[in-house]
């Protein structure tokens, strides 16, 4: 750090001080920053929705929420990194934002920190980054969760031998739902392979679907299929009516979009495991307002929004949820 | 040397015998180690699929490369495409022949911007391409996040126009084969029994020469890329049909695995050699070692590497035969 910049984070925090001196005569409320990703980003419309929903206590009470997100994803980390001193600059009372690049991100949760404001990591980084960083909690889910909660959900189905499609191998996201996803099968009785796909069949869903295809019709035993890409679950659902076997084989899969709901409604899939971004953006926002304002807390370590199951059971009101922008 | 050798000289010297042979040691391989079902109806199926949406790419590309030229674009013309028939008549459910043919139009567009750019500019085309590529890509995903508020975009098919782009006959071969093999019959008519096809090889050969010797080279040009952005075009409408669901995210592999068929097909990356025959012959080559890889107990995780190299040997055996060829027709010169 320059001695510029020391000088600069000195008289910030001397700023903030100043401010939140003057907000408690004056009775207000939190202000409070949330970083997130591009408001036009189909997930983060839908997690900043939540923290929205939330502000509307926090502006009840006399505060207010500010979303901050990047114009692009070219840089992630370091622009994600600028928001968060934006946020310390711009008097934030209370923080929350996702550690996607800790290497990048973690000098900024630290001034956060040395700046004695509360934060709350959410959406990724886990409670590991939580803890790394003295947040005061992590709120969000595992990608190792939701594959175990689909090997667990088709295990209970009667799945006896299922396959993760990897269609992006060597992503740390992708192998840990699919690693996820063959414990939870082999916990329920059953067992499971990974199947990555080669780079020729990258972003191709006919590739997709006929590897599944090739795949079943040499795997008879195989009778179920985990998904971790919206457009693998479709092209797998296509894949499984092209081997026969649209009434024997299930499917599961990480996240959902138009075309997957409309799946499980017809019965092609069986389950759709969602991280529930919503809550994330909701529980976030009120977990720090009431600190902020009364000093309530949330004893619970690592509140976990998801996994989430979408099946037969709740796809009406999953449905209006995604017409309404919550899900 | 002369017709001593027979009939069997004439044939080993025949541009596509390579890419024949490569053929048949892949299928043989692949029914060796790929189990029964490989060589039954589903197992044809599989690798016919995959093999008619390349092929259908790969097809008006080598046309391209044998006039000596790249399109890298086809990568991001494809979801363009996709996208366009899914936001024209899903999102604003408009009747589903607007969809189609606005995304046609996006190809022979594209295609035009590109053929403009390499006859107006001394850009080398793979530049001109890979920057078209991008400005696709970027509009695409722009215009689809302004118009749709999602980097996917959905669409419920008619019946009719279902089973014409996104059917599949005996639930296993899409209909997707068929349109192949029309696309196949049409651009060996043009490369092959058309002038225009002498033309495409002059090109390739030296195009000053060709221009010189009063072929309209800025109009086949443009004419070539507005095939490749057709094509690719087309492609992109039969998967949203097929699978009702387009995103941003999808067809880049299109481009390096277009290229490969070709390659394989025994079209010279340098241009001024190549035929439609042999394009097909490597598009198939280029399925089955895809799709066999499935079919066999190899474990998944190395099976880039065979794909990789029953590639190179395919390319190798293409390029001993073409060898054997030169050398004959060098001697009778």
């Amino acid at each position: 750090m320059t001695h510029t910049k020391r000088m600069t984070v000195a008289l910030m925090s001397a700023a903030i001080l100043t401010a939140a001196g003057s907000a408690a005569v004056a009775q207000d409320g939190a202000n409070i920053f949330v970083i997130g990703g591009k408001p036009d980003d189909p997930f983060w419309s839908i997690v900043k929705r939540g923290a929205e929903d939330a502000g509307k206590v926090v502006e009840a009470q006399g505060g207010s929420v500010t979303w901050l997100g990047p114009q692009n994803y070219d840089n992630l980390g370091v622009d994600a990194a600028e928001l968060i001193r934006q946020a310390i600059d711009q008097g934030a009372e209370a923080i929350v934002a996702p550690d996607w690049v800790p290497e990048a991100m973690d000098p900024a949760f630290q001034a956060v920190k040395d700046a004695g404001i509360p934060f709350i990591v959410y959406n990724a980084g886990g409670i590991e980054a939580a803890d790394r960083l003295g947040a005061m909690n992590y709120v969000g889910a595992v990608d190792y969760k939701a594959g175990l909660a689909g090997g667990d959900y088709l295990a209970k189905a009667g799945s006896k031998s299922g396959v993760c499609i990897n269609s992006l191998p060597g992503a740390a996201n992708i192998e840990a739902y699919c690693q996820g996803f063959v414990d939870g099968m082999t916990q329920g009785g059953g067992t499971a392979e990974v199947l990555p796909l080669p780079a020729t069949a990258e972003g191709n869903v006919t590739a997709v679907a006929q590897a599944i295809k090739a795949y079943l019709l040499q795997h008879p035993e195989v009778d179920s299929v985990f998904t971790t890409a919206n457009l693998d679950a479709v092209g797998t659902v296509q894949g499984i009516a092209q081997a026969g076997k649209a009434d024997s084989v299930g499917v599961c899969g990480v996240n959902f979009d138009e075309a997957i709901l409309s799946q499980i409604q017809s019965g092609a899939q069986a389950c759709a495991i969602d991280q529930q971004g919503y809550q994330q953006g909701f529980y976030a926002v009120s977990i720090l307002n009431g600190y902020v304002n009364y000093g309530l807390s949330i004893p619970t370590r690592e509140i976990l929004t998801g996994p989430g199951v979408v099946d037969a059971t709740n796809i009406e009101a999953t449905m209006a949820g995604a017409q309404q922008g919550t899900r | 040397m002369t017709d001593s050798r027979g009939a069997f000289g004439r044939v080993a010297r025949r541009p596509e015998t390579g890419s024949f042979l490569g053929l048949i040691i892949t299928y043989a391989f692949f029914a060796l180690f790929g189990g029964q079902v490989f060589i039954t109806a589903p197992g044809w199926s599989s690798w016919l699929n995959a093999a008619a949406e390349v092929g259908i790419v790969a097809l008006p590309v080598g046309l391209l490369m044998i006039a000596g030229l790249l399109d890298i674009s086809v990568g991001a013309v494809l979801p363009a495409s996709s996208l366009t028939v899914a936001i024209i008549s899903g999102h604003y459910d408009l009747p589903l022949p607007l969809g189609i043919a606005g995304g046609l139009a996006i190809g022979l567009a594209v295609g035009w911007i590109n053929g403009l750019l390499v006859t107006r500019t001394t850009i080398p085309s793979l530049i001109i391409t890979i920057g078209t590529m991008f400005g696709v890509m970027g509009l695409t995903l722009g215009l689809t996040i302004l118009i749709a508020g999602s980097t996917g975009v959905f669409i419920v098919p008619d019946v009719v126009t279902k089973s014409i782009f996104g059917s599949a006959i005996n639930n296993m071969f899409q209909v997707v084969i068929f349109w192949w093999a029309g696309f196949v019959a049409a651009v060996f008519f043009l490369l092959h029994l058309s002038p225009w096809g002498n033309w495409v090889f002059a090109l390739g050969g030296d195009r000053d020469s060709a221009r010189n010797a009063g072929i309209p080279t800025d109009r086949v040009t443009i004419q070539l890329y507005m095939l490749s952005g057709f094509a690719a075009a087309f492609v992109g409408v039969t998967q949203v049909i097929t699978f009702g669901s387009a995103q941003v995210a999808a067809g880049s592999s299109f481009i390096f695995n277009s290229i490969m068929c070709v390659v394989i097909g025994g079209v010279l990356l340098t241009g001024g050699a190549g035929s439609v025959v042999g394009i097909v012959l490597g598009t198939i080559t280029f399925a089955i070692v895809n799709q066999g890889i499935f079919f066999t107990r190899l474990d998944p995780n190395i099976g880039s590497i065979i794909i990789g190299a029953l590639l190179l040997i395919a390319v190798l055996t293409n390029d001993g035969f073409r060898k054997l060829a030169l050398s004959a027709s060098t001697k009778k010169a």
